[in-house]
């Protein structure tokens, strides 16, 4: 079979219109999942964020409790005494 | 040959005319049958690309394990959107909104938007759940868009708020932070807007730079304070009280590792709650400990004793005659309680918190080295990250008039701003070194690098020796003075001192009865892992800081001991 110019560059041509659209897919796919990505780690942000204020709105209840009304008294007294190692505690 | 040509024509003709039909009943069915739906769908693509989803970097609070907290972070949502010119039955679709909005969305107002036919686009509704929106949109109600929205949420509400900052539109027409870290750190924290969407292929044909080495990602990133949520909530719920059981204009306090300048607590009483600004008042959201000036009264005293003592001009059992009164300059400055004392030794002026003793420093250091030290302690702003830091009043000090000295050595007649309080007073507690206060640590950049600030800057102001000197006769203060040593800690030593000024008035002179209650302490006093600044402003119904700050101060110190499990710097014998 004789050697055809034309025939050699319509296979390229082919190979890369066909490479051009799998790069157009690659690309648009890249964009899409970055998107979603991005969104995913914002929802799950917001998700620990709500989390968060739980646990700040729990740390500012504590610091407000009265514990007196809640039945809880005072020690009449405190007395400092030297800790012990855990060794002579056991 | 020739009718086989024909053929071949026609036969192409043919399936251009199929071609044709098919694209003419596609069209059909596109623009007739499901026009509407279409032109909603475009309608919400056309806005949701306009407005774009706004983007930010976080802002965290550090636990003392070392576990970061949003103090500011992002919340996504929806947002409600109506076409006036589409609505078919506002009143109903005013029910379907308010159904998933939350309840501040106003019926009149609705009705009012609604009603303007000449507009196609108007918000309505916002901050809605990802729930809510959801089933709003599955409604697929004529006329109402449900379109992606993120905003800015504040996880701690009011907790250091004025240190957070907000972000808002200011005069510009994009988000930026306006107030506090948000404004200071605005450039780490703002995000490029394309930032979300880029493409790698077309970056990689177009800038390939951008694609190797990111530059935004070189200084966009999220900002990490030293601010500890425990230690701030505390400190927050303890001004408070004390605010409210004196009806005072304002409370504030700052804690602080003396040894590094990192700020732990930094608070102010009122305050507001950053996720809802409504009705708030602009005052507040300035932050008065970096940008207010005070006259802090007595908690200076131990910053002229260590003066004078740097100076060699006096000795911890150097002894002066203390006589209640002395006139200078046509002046008269008496102690609290005019009384006099006798001859008496240094550690004196700090138990009894004597301003005549305070006034016989200054004497002895001269008009010259007393501006001098305290031109080093309070004349430049020490850099805190903050934006609008005041400067110190300090005029007083050019004067060629003693008494102006005089006062200034108990803390009147020249103000700052509590932030420079602070760092004066750390001296005292690191050695005779002042560093630099700050809020921000590190920054952790986009790339995933954790860039840590550098705070190492210092300034020597007092010796060692001085300094530590001073923390003795504090430490007697706390074990011996302060409730007559009711509260002393058998296990820690603290040091502290109390100061009550007299509020300047209108027509340049000084109240009688209206005050600025000020506490200064630190501990352990020899190797300090706090050092502790209070004040409350004009509170009614008592006279002197020992008698509202005392037990604040104490609470603080207590639940610090606890909480971070300092070891005890005193040998306490089995009893």
């Amino acid at each position: 079979m004789p050697f055809s110019v034309t025939q050699v560059l319509l296979g390229i041509n082919g190979i890369l219109v066909i490479g051009y659209f799998a790069l157009i897919a690659v690309v648009m796919s890249y964009a899409a999942l970055t998107v979603e990505f991005s969104q995913s780690v914002r929802s799950d942000e917001a998700v620990v964020a709500a989390l968060e204020t739980q646990y700040l709105n729990k740390v500012a209840e504590v610091s407000t409790t009265n514990f007196t009304a809640l039945g809880y008294t005072k020690p009449s007294a405190v007395a400092y005494v030297q800790a012990k190692s855990g060794t002579a505690l056991r | 040959m020739r009718s086989q040509f024909r053929f071949r024509l026609r036969l192409i003709l043919v399936l251009l005319l199929l071609v044709a039909v098919t694209i003419f009943v596609r069209l059909y069915f596109l623009q007739i049958i499901r026009g509407d739906d279409y032109s909603q769908k475009a309608d919400r693509q056309f806005a949701s690309s306009g407005s774009g989803l706004f983007d930010r970097g976080s802002i965290y609070y550090t636990l003392q394990d070392g576990t970061l907290i949003s103090a500011a972070t992002l919340e996504t949502g929806f947002l409600v959107a109506i076409n006036p010119q589409t609505i078919e039955n506002p009143e109903m679709v005013y029910r379907a909104i308010a159904a998933v909005a939350s309840s501040t969305l106003s019926y009149d107002d609705f009705l009012v938007a609604a009603a303007k036919k000449s507009q196609v686009y108007i918000e309505v509704a916002h901050h809605l759940s990802d729930a809510g929106g959801k089933s709003l949109a599955a409604q697929k109600i004529p006329g109402v868009q449900v379109l992606r929205e993120r905003w800015r949420v504040y996880p701690g509400g009011d907790l250091a708020a004025q240190s957070i900052g907000i972000v808002s539109y200011g005069n510009g027409n994009t988000l930026a932070g306006q107030t506090g870290l948000e404004a200071e750190y605005d450039s780490v924290l703002s995000r490029s807007s394309d930032a979300l969407y880029k493409n790698f292929f077309a970056e990689l044909f177009s800038n390939v730079g951008d694609v190797l080495v990111n530059a935004r990602d070189a200084h966009e990133g999220d900002v990490i304070t030293t601010i500890e949520p425990q230690v701030q909530t505390r400190l927050n719920e303890d001004l408070a009280k004390v605010n409210k059981q004196y009806s005072s204009k304002e409370s504030g306090g700052i804690i602080m590792d003396p040894a590094t300048g990192a700020i732990i607590a930094f608070a102010t009483y009122p305050s507001y709650d950053a996720n809802d600004r409504t009705g708030v008042n602009p005052k507040l959201l300035g932050n008065p400990l970096v940008e207010h000036v005070y006259e802090f009264g007595s908690i200076m005293k131990p910053l002229t004793m260590a003066a004078g003592l740097d100076a060699g001009v006096i000795t911890p059992t150097t002894t002066y005659n203390d006589v209640g009164c002395i006139h200078v300059d046509q002046s008269t400055i008496c102690n609290w309680d005019l009384k006099g004392r006798g001859v008496i030794p240094m550690q004196q002026i700090l138990s009894q918190s004597l301003n005549v003793g305070a006034s016989w420093i200054a004497t002895k250091l001269g008009p010259d080295k007393f501006r001098s030290y305290f031109t080093n302690l309070f004349g430049q702003k020490t850099g805190i990250d903050l934006p609008a830091e005041g400067r110190a009043l300090l005029g007083n000090l050019k004067s060629p008039r003693e008494v102006e000295y005089d006062t200034a050595s108990f803390g009147q007649g020249i103000a700052e701003t509590p932030v420079q309080m602070i760092r004066a007073l750390g001296a005292l507690a690191n050695g005779g070194v002042m560093v630099q206060p700050h809020l921000v640590s590190a920054i952790r950049l986009n790339s995933g690098i954790t860039r840590t600030l550098d705070w190492s800057a210092t300034q020597h102001v007092f010796s060692k020796e001085a300094a530590r000197e001073v923390s003795t006769m504090l430490t007697h203060v706390f074990d011996n003075e302060l409730a007559h040593g009711a509260d002393k800690i058998p296990t820690t030593s603290v040091a502290v001192k109390t100061g009550t000024a007299q509020l300047t008035n209108d027509t340049g002179g000084y109240h009688k009865d209206r005050f600025l209650h000020s506490f200064m302490g630190y501990f352990p006093s020899y190797a300090p892992r706090f050092i502790i600044l209070l004040y409350t402003n004009d509170p009614k119904g008592v006279e002197y800081s020992s008698e509202t700050l005392t037990s604040t101060y104490i609470d603080l110190v207590h639940f610090l001991i606890d909480y971070y499990n300092i070891t005890p710097d005193r040998n306490l014998s089995i009893q």
